[in-house]
């Protein structure tokens, strides 16, 4: 009896360790999707006068990138008392927080999770998932849900939002120019007597000077961003419809010139020159370990260069205005290497509509209230009037802390990833943070524009992920710290680069993308 | 049939007690399970689990190209061996002379310190060896400079890591595993030591012949326990501690590493439930084969 009960125990045992080992392969899998609700613009939705149907109560599930404002709960309140009023419903605005985001994401889209909209971006794989079809179609939707954003939205964007025929996304209305550059530290620029930087070898001059002078490590923390950008603006390559990995365009006026780079000579020179800045210090032999970001050494007098793009650098500017003065700034962005700027898409920040969502319509019409009603908008992007800003004497900027605040020590300022559904012509804060030298710069940008040809191509990978799944692998292990200048023996890691890159298939990869850019050029009919 | 039936109503309050865990593991074990599908087809949103494209192994396809699979299976399955048989031996030694220790207050203190370092989390533990190994300013390269001795760039070479990173990942569970050695200790009757010592048996005769005998099955079932997960490499332990620093990833690279590597720029469900369901078919393997072993051994140590 005792024996027998013994065994029972046992093969319970063996049963649950079983069960242990095969539950980690379905983690993110428990759930099948469901058929999404169909929804057509014939809900006959419309009442009698025009007006839409909000008789029955809903409550939206919004999705948003980054972390939830300390007040998020007030401007929530706020928020879901005028809607419930104007159009009978309230918004429950969720955050996947900074961290991790991308995976958090893509689990948000895959699971199948009731969500009525959700920020989508170019750099949040809006096309892939576009193609794969986790979004719902909104042109039948948007001129009777959100028609005054119907009516505003350009053409053009409207466009770059389609994917496969249909509208997937309502992109925000907010032309940005997003190039790379170098924040440095302009005052030891002048204080060294060094070059002005507009080159490549000004830079290594400069960052030469500084490194001897100031003993300090110039990109001091995680300095692959800032190599891996320059590289590519310093040859003019152009990745293709988003990351492409090791696959760009040769040059800007060559778009049919497909390649992967680290088999051109001009990655063999650019690895051998990296490979004397890194022995020459600018940046620490631990760079891809560290998680330190090089700007916060900068604030602490440990570093002087920084890779933002231009609005960035200028939030980043403005801030060290304010919290060390004493440290002056200056910014190179790399547009001035071919004297060129490709304006961001329209889908560069949006939002969209998954698939399973419950109530699109009521969503589409919370989106064109935030969008054109400026209390609407005023409140879910800057906070509460008086006490996260208060208008300034033009009226039309903000002025945080709110000008009649007493206690400003303790002011928390407010603010959201609120990109998806931002308007120029709403915004009551300046580009790049108000920074000084952003007109000037944006003057340049506009002048020197050209039509944006790499990000619109539809990669999807599908035929050849395999492939693209193992290059990714070898980028990381062979490719980064060749790049970074880590390796003792440049041409004997150039050669074993390029072998992995062939094993993996990289050959299969650059032909998937020169059919597909291809196919895109010829439809847009050009040469 | 019926006998199990009979079974079930002789036994009704057993089968009452284990249901909520049968259940815990059906719903969240099992009947995910279903999900495993997914590493054979091409996932699309419309389709979804069972409506997307049947695509047989070309899930598996990125494990195998450029050969890296071996590289990441060895390294993989070594480095688990070495956490286990290294770990359970410590655990093993630290619960015997935490047993052997005659004041209880000290003793409890020390099991508490040991324990210490399970609740430390991972990424915080890839802070303690980023700021004790950097070249900037680590602790160890600031050490050998005082020394005058010549630093040591710990970021450029694979050979330190394999000891660094077995080391915390035994320190982490040092505490843990201590513990459960140690209840089996208490677990052994008092009339064996007290006999032993009638005999004139001294602390390491009984150590010797009493301790570690009763301890074996315990040491068995927990490294066959470990066994099943031999292909899941610690990813947090690894991530953390080596990041995306390719010049490591020869010493350092494990299965879940290379395939969060290969996936993070393109999310692949497909892919990423291919390669889980690899080691863990793997796993399944292996903990049968050794069992089988041990069964044919010693059958009473066997797990089922």
């Amino acid at each position: 009896m005792r024996q027998d009960k013994m065994k029972y125990f046992s093969w319970f045992v063996a049963i649950l360790m079983v069960a242990a080992l095969l539950s980690g392969c379905a983690k993110s899998s428990n759930e099948p999707l469901e058929e999404s609700p169909t929804t057509t613009s014939s809900d006959s939705a419309e009442g009698s006068e025009g007006k839409l149907d909000t008789s029955k109560k809903v409550e939206l599930v919004w999705y948003l990138l980054g972390d939830a404002n300390k007040d998020q709960k007030e401007v929530m309140a706020e928020l879901n008392k005028m809607l419930e009023k104007d159009l009978n419903t309230t918004v429950k605005l969720n955050f996947t927080t900074w961290t991790d985001w991308q995976t958090k994401y893509n689990l948000l889209l895959a699971s199948g999770e009731k969500i009525d909209m959700i920020f989508a971006s170019t750099w949040s794989d809006y096309y892939k998932f576009a193609n794969q079809g986790a979004f719902l179609p909104l042109g039948d939707l948007l001129p009777t849900y959100a028609p005054e954003t119907w009516k505003n939205v350009p053409k053009q964007d409207w466009d770059e939002a389609t994917v496969k025929g249909n509208i997937l996304a309502v992109p925000a209305t907010y032309p940005e120019y997003t190039p790379d550059g170098l924040v440095y530290r302009e005052d030891w620029r002048n204080e060294l007597g060094l070059p002005e930087i507009k080159d490549l070898d000004s830079i290594e001059a400069y960052l030469d000077g500084v490194k001897k002078a100031k003993n300090v490590t110039p990109i001091n923390g995680k300095a692959y961003n800032e190599v891996f950008t320059l590289f590519k603006a310093y040859n003019d390559y152009q990745q293709i419809g988003g990351d492409s990995g090791v696959i760009a365009a040769s040059s800007y006026d060559n778009p049919r010139d497909i390649i992967a780079y680290p088999f051109t000579p001009e990655f063999e020179a650019w690895v051998k020159r990296m490979k004397t800045w890194a022995d020459k210090g600018f940046w620490n032999s631990d760079t891809l370990s560290s998680q330190v970001e090089a700007g916060d050494a900068i604030k602490v007098g440990t570093g002087a260069v920084y890779w933002r793009n231009a609005p960035g650098a200028g939030g980043y500017i403005v801030d060290m205005e304010k919290n060390n003065p004493e440290i002056k700034l200056g910014y190179f962005p790399f547009t001035r290497f071919h004297n060129y700027v490709m304006p961001n898409l329209s889908v560069n920040n949006a939002m969209a509509i998954p698939k399973n969502a419950a109530n699109p319509e009521r969503s589409l019409m919370v989106l064109d209230k935030l969008r054109n009603d400026p209390k609407y908008y005023d409140l879910l992007s800057y906070g509460i009037e008086g006490k996260h800003y208060s208008i300034a004497e033009d009226g039309k900027y903000i002025v945080t802390p709110p000008a009649n605040l007493k206690d400003t020590k303790n002011f928390v300022p407010y603010g959201i990833a609120s990109w998806g559904f931002r308007l120029e012509s709403m915004e009551r804060v300046k580009q790049a943070s108000g920074w000084s030298g952003f007109d000037a710069l944006l003057q340049e940008f506009k002048s020197e524009s050209k039509p944006n040809i790499f990000a619109p191509v539809l990669l999807d990978y599908a035929p050849v992920k395999s492939q693209q799944a193992a290059v990714n692998a070898v980028i990381q292990q062979y490719g980064l710290p060749l790049m970074m200048g880590l390796v003792p023996d440049v041409d004997k890691a150039i050669e074993t680069y390029r072998k992995q890159l062939e094993a993996a298939g990289v050959n299969d990869v650059l032909a998937y993308v020169k059919e597909q850019a291809y196919a895109y050029y010829d439809e847009k009919g050009m040469k | 049939m019926g006998s199990f039936f009979r079974e079930l109503n002789r036994n009704k309050a057993m089968f009452l007690m284990i249901a909520p865990v049968l259940l815990f593991f059906i719903v969240f074990s099992y009947f995910p399970m279903v999900g495993v599908y997914y590493a054979f087809t091409r996932f699309s949103f419309d389709g979804g689990l069972f409506g997307s494209e049947f695509i047989g192994m070309k899930n598996f396809e990125f494990l195998f190209k450029s050969g890296a699979l071996w590289n990441l299976t060895k390294n993989t399955v070594l480095y688990n061996l070495a956490f286990i048989l290294i770990g359970n031996a410590l655990q093993l030694v630290c619960a015997i002379l935490l047993s052997e220790l005659p004041g209880k207050w000290f003793r409890k203190t020390t099991q508490s310190v040991m324990f210490l370092p399970f609740f430390v989390s991972f990424v915080l533990v890839g802070a303690f060896v980023f700021n004790l190994f950097n070249s900037n300013n680590g602790v160890v390269n600031t050490v050998l400079a005082q020394l005058g001795l010549p630093e040591y760039d710990f970021y450029l070479h694979t050979e330190p890591w394999k000891y660094i990173i077995t080391f915390f990942a035994v320190w982490k569970g040092l505490g843990y595993g201590t513990v459960i050695y140690l209840a089996a200790i208490m677990g052994i009757s008092d009339e064996y030591h007290e006999a032993a010592k009638i005999d004139g048996a001294n602390i390491f005769q009984r150590v010797r012949y009493i301790i570690v005998p009763m301890l074996v099955p315990t040491f068995i079932l927990l490294i066959l326990l470990s066994l099943g997960g031999i292909l899941k490499g610690q990813f947090d332990l690894f991530y953390q501690i080596v990041g995306n620093n390719g010049m490591l990833f020869e010493a350092t690279d494990i299965i879940d590493t290379y395939v969060y590597r290969s996936l993070a720029v393109n999310f692949d469900i497909g892919m990423g439930t291919a390669a889980g369901l690899y080691q863990s078919l793997f796993g399944f393997v292996l903990v049968l084969t050794v069992n089988y072993i041990i069964k044919k051994v010693r059958e009473d140590y066997a797990l089922f």
